[in-house]
């Protein structure tokens, strides 16, 4: 064998498996963005920037984004505070820790479409527990609330099927489903700080939890905190379940709940339009890649890695 | 500055007893040092002084207060860990500013950005002290660089200047120099007693290294046990030491122990040489001597040569009796001959040697002059 191409042999076969099942797919995915190619035709045309020019100006695509950047920019801040917390308040606890580890990862464990089935029906405007309980409150001081008021006059939201609460009910759904994967990565995070650094700031004059806490826990967080964020970011983009399970038929009341992974899911796969499809998830791929990038850059700058 | 006194600590974790009942007074101004093996509680005892730990038992007092139950962060001392604990993600001049502005800002000014803005004058004063303390330690070129920028003698100064900054009651140190490199670690040694001399301030320090505790402090305590078994100023420590486990601790290489024997009238003998008269009432007792107060005579107990230690400036040879299995270490000017596997007569110095009884307890020896010389 000639010596000289023996390191070919080393990397090879890497390379080509990496380029065939990573690579290839997503240039696949680009060709196809360009053409109107369906599944089962010999051929395709070559449209250009139809497909995108689509996306871009229709409104069924615009409601897409809001509700996709809608849930993003809600589950995203909430997963990672209430991972944080839950993981702070756990790590504070000498007992009974295990047991509320359990418990808040649960949810993620849990398979989110059967989740989804006790959601519905815990959310039913009549037979739902959500609605049954808010309405034992009716006549109490509650209805100060002017919100709480209006739902005891008339009926408490139809939390899945009104367009105004729909996107929200899904992102909570969202939150209580992922932040107790966060809260284990942090709390992995916070077995890595060292003792020590505790008791330097305790000496130095550090006296409140919040002292402790910006001086130390949240600094020595910073590598927990990007991957977090950026695990968090791709995770919601990629939301489908709890979707394709509340609205088989496309996306919820006037599409509000219409996010992309299920626009490529319907357009691709159900609608057989591939090249639309392709051009969706290559907006995706897109998206998540710059807000990847930008939280990386803004939280790096900051962060320290020992 | 300020006196301190430890009263009757005890502490026990969970089964195990880690100190059993220490008394520790430290004057104003004093260097102590706490040595003994690892494991014998001197770091605890420290953490205790600390407040990082609390006693089972016992009283901590710092300036004439009672501080047992006061907080670490009120005690007013500042300590320096082994890890250094420096702020990884702060320069250095920021590791050193966050004890003065912990203390000296209130929680408005600490905010970032606003903080600094709305209190010109007092961050302006902070960092002027940051200037003084790294001055002082000459680390002034290194306040702008992180931690991991640093290497392990920079650190080390760096965590020594944190401490520093702000005029502390008293400086606790725990085994700072014990991650740095043996000509690092002496150099380093030479400049903490340096420093001590010149802030005048109460230094608690705490090491495994009885060299460090023997170079730098006004007075050392030998830990065993969790218990104190003497404590005295070095020359004191090495020259007469209260127990056979402090003589073995202190001094290096370590004394060498021989079996004694006694006779009904009080004689002491070792090997077959009479040394002088004891008071130890048993037949069987340890006779320490240093390697120093060992010579090549031209008679007594005859030993193998089986190693040769050259220092340059002394030769350490150990010597192998022929019927025990003892070894006896001695110091020998670098001119002698003595080559490995030869045979040489020992020489004690019988002024010199300190009889221990079978439980170690120190007795009182009389050296006989006619026999020493021998």
């Amino acid at each position: 064998m000639n010596n000289r191409a023996i390191h070919l042999w080393f990397i090879g076969p890497a390379i080509v498996l990496m380029v065939i099942i990573l690579v290839l797919p997503i240039l696949l995915a680009g060709v196809l963005s360009f053409t109107s190619y369906s599944l089962g035709n010999m051929g395709a045309d070559w449209v250009g920037f139809e497909n995108y020019e689509k996306i871009f100006t229709r409104s069924t695509y615009e409601k897409m984004f809001g509700a996709t950047f809608r849930y993003v920019f809600v589950v995203v801040p909430l997963t990672v505070a209430l991972g944080l917390g839950a993981a702070l308040l756990i790590n504070s606890l000498t007992r009974f820790g295990d047991l509320y580890k359990t418990i808040y990862f649960l949810p993620v464990m849990a398979a989110l479409i059967a989740m989804a089935i006790v959601w519905e029906f815990a959310l039913h405007p009549t037979i739902g527990l959500v609605n049954s309980t808010l309405e034992r409150g009716c006549g109490t001081w509650l209805e100060a609330w002017s919100w709480y008021a209006q739902g005891c006059e008339k009926t408490f939201p139809l939390w899945l099927t009104d367009r105004d609460y729909a996107i929200w009910t899904v992102a909570f759904i969202g939150v209580w489903q992922g932040f107790g994967f966060n809260m284990v990565l942090y709390l992995a995070g916070l077995t890595s700080i060292p003792r020590e650094l505790y008791h330097a700031a305790e000496m130095d004059g550090a006296k409140s939890g919040w002292d402790r806490f910006r001086l130390v826990t949240w600094p020595m967080l910073g590598p927990t905190t990007v991957f977090v964020v950026t695990i968090s970011f791709i995770r919601s983009f990629q939301v489908f379940d709890t979707v394709e399970a509340f609205y088989p038929q496309g996306g919820g009341p006037s599409k509000s709940v219409y996010v992309m992974m299920f626009a490529i899911y319907e357009k691709a796969i159900q609608q057989n339009l591939m090249g639309i499809g392709a051009a969706i998830t290559v907006v995706f791929l897109g998206f998540v890649m710059c807000l990847t990038l930008i939280q990386r850059w803004l939280v790096e700058r900051r962060t320290h890695y020992s | 500055m300020a006196q301190i006194e430890l009263n009757g600590i005890y502490k026990s974790f969970g089964d195990t007893r880690v100190l059993d009942g220490v008394d520790l007074h430290v004057s104003e101004g004093e260097f102590v040092t706490l040595v003994g093996p690892s494991g014998c509680g001197k770091s605890t005892l420290l953490r205790i002084l600390a407040g990082l730990e609390a006693a089972s038992n016992g009283q901590v007092i710092i300036g004439g207060r009672d501080a047992t139950s006061v907080r670490p962060a009120d005690r007013n001392l500042a300590m320096v860990f082994q890890s250094y604990a420096l702020y990884p993600h702060l320069t250095v001049a920021q590791n050193m500013m966050t004890p003065l502005k912990m203390r000296d800002l209130s929680r408005f000014q600490r905010l970032p950005l606003i903080g600094p803005l709305a209190s010109r004058a007092q961050y302006r004063d902070l960092t002027e002290q940051v200037r003084k303390a790294a001055r002082v330690l000459k680390i002034e070129p290194l306040l702008d660089r992180k931690p991991g920028q640093l290497s392990g003698g920079q650190r080390q100064r760096a965590a020594l200047g944190r401490a520093l900054v702000r005029n502390p009651v008293a400086f606790l140190m725990d085994e700072p120099l014990s991650n740095l490199d043996a000509a690092l670690r002496v150099h380093m040694r030479a400049e903490l007693a340096e420093l001590h001399r010149r802030l005048g301030t109460t230094f608690v320090y705490v090491t495994h290294d009885q060299a460090e505790a023997l170079t730098m402090s006004d007075r050392m305590a030998v830990m065993l046990g969790g218990k104190i078994l003497q404590i005295g100023p070095p020359s004191e420590i090495y020259q007469n030491p209260q127990s056979v486990e402090v003589a073995r601790f202190v001094g290096s290489p370590p004394i060498n122990i021989l079996p004694g024997e006694v006779s009904p009238t009080g004689t002491l003998e070792v090997l077959g040489e009479t040394l002088g008269t004891t008071e130890a009432r048993q037949s069987v007792v340890q006779v320490g001597l240093r390697p120093e107060h060992i010579s090549i005579g031209t008679h007594g107990p005859i030993v193998k040569i089986v190693n040769r230690e050259n220092l340059g400036s002394d030769i350490y040879l150990h010597g192998k009796l022929a019927e025990e299995d003892l070894r006896v270490v001695f110091r020998v000017s670098p001119g002698t001959q003595a080559q490995i596997n030869t045979h040489v007569h020992l020489n004690f110095d019988a002024s010199k040697a300190l009889v221990f009884d079978g439980d170690g307890h120190r007795c009182r020896f009389f050296a006989t002059a006619l026999e020493g010389v021998a």
